[in-house]
């Protein structure tokens, strides 16, 4: 099939999302799938027809969300009520919208964040945690030994206290 | 306080420190945040607001200055409830703000209250937790009843905050998703950003607050 001349396709917007906490990595097809649903419960099935949202690329910590030219603020709103990703408590904070992705990519090297996973346990609350610490001040405490984890979100100043 | 998150709950009501809340305040945009029972301070920035809640037998201005809890400011919230509780609550009140308006039964704030809380500088917020975190019907009420408010808003213009009521930094949301999701109750975008400078206007009533963004 001859692919459709560029005048006759629909115009598009790409939202760059930074996706947190960005460890671990969430694969596209679980974001499309959160972010389908939030937009489905949102504004209907119709709503999804419209929008059409599409997950284009991804990698640690951020995704590129595409959607039809004028309908960004319904994807907006939608990504605003995603508060699950997978069965993990995540947020999908829409950072940048443009009608081309390689405007997108540009701002990528600010958003790829690479947290260091392991060190020592830290005791919080009269709990163990396993932390994961961000460049910056950002600790993200993990409690051992439970099969569903509910993270804390602290500082490297408040872990000296 | 141009923009302000008018309730946030941090550790250990929520699973997120008051510090870095501030920090993804103001990787956010946010200049400041209101906590319920916090020392008011200021880190990194971002002020954060300590808020009471509100009883009948504490009549008085919404603004408390608080010397002893450290150089704050402290903003009286009060939860909402049945008409006539709101109404008292309206009487006793000055420049506080009615909080959780979408859990009260059907006809509890109507134009008689609106124009009170107008008279009186009472803000009314809009809590977007149960829009960000339900589904199904207890949002579609949440909706309902904010878009209610909303009219009544424009009609007699009473202050409007806005809050996410997050208890995480996962829930906490920028200014312009906050847009985003005044979209759904009919906000417009300019009537967003006002509301996230209500809690300034409130706390400063005598200084004029410049709407940036």
């Amino acid at each position: 099939m001859k692919p459709r001349p560029p005048t006759l396709r629909e115009n598009r917007r790409y939202v760059l999302v930074r996706v947190e906490p960005p460890w671990p990595v969430a694969e596209n097809r679980v974001i499309y799938s959160a972010v389908a649903e939030a937009v489905t419960s949102l504004f209907g099935d119709a709503g999804v027809a419209r929008v059409q949202p599409a997950v284009i690329a991804g990698g640690p910590g951020w995704a590129i969300v595409r959607c039809i030219r004028s309908t960004e603020e319904d994807l907006l709103a939608a990504l605003a009520t995603v508060t699950c990703v997978d069965s993990q408590r995540r947020a999908l904070r829409p950072l940048r919208t443009s009608g081309t992705v390689q405007a997108l990519r540009r701002l990528l090297c600010a958003v790829e964040t690479t947290p260091v996973t392991g060190g020592e346990e830290v005791i919080y609350g009269g709990r163990t945690f396993s932390p994961v610490r961000y460049p910056g001040e950002k600790v993200d405490l993990f409690e051992k030994g439970f099969k569903s984890q509910e993270p804390l979100f602290l500082t490297a100043e408040d872990l000296e206290e | 306080m141009h923009c302000t998150d008018a309730c946030v709950y941090p550790y250990p009501d929520g699973d997120s420190t008051i510090r870095r809340i501030a920090l993804t305040a103001r990787e956010l945009g946010l200049d400041s945040v209101v906590v319920p029972g916090a020392v008011p301070q200021s880190f990194r920035g971002v002020e954060i607001v300590g808020a009471v809640f509100y009883r009948k037998s504490h009549p008085g201005s919404g603004r408390v200055p608080n010397g002893t809890q450290g150089a704050g400011w402290v903003l009286a919230l009060a939860q909402a409830g049945e008409y006539a509780a709101n109404r008292a609550l309206l009487r006793s009140g000055n420049g506080m703000v009615l909080r959780g308006l979408h859990a009260t039964p059907k006809n509890s704030f109507d134009h008689i209250l609106s124009r009170i809380a107008a008279e009186k500088g009472i803000a009314v917020d809009i809590d977007f937790s149960p829009v960000i975190k339900e589904r199904g019907s207890p949002r579609q009420r949440a909706l309902q009843k904010y878009a209610d408010v909303i009219r009544l808003h424009r009609k007699f213009d009473f202050p409007l905050t806005v809050s996410t009521g997050a208890r995480s930094v996962l829930e906490m949301r920028s200014p312009r998703e906050m847009a985003a999701l005044g979209r759904l109750i009919g906000l417009e975008r300019q009537e967003t950003q006002e509301a996230l400078a209500t809690v300034g206007r409130l706390l400063f009533p005598g200084k004029a607050v410049e709407v940036v963004g």
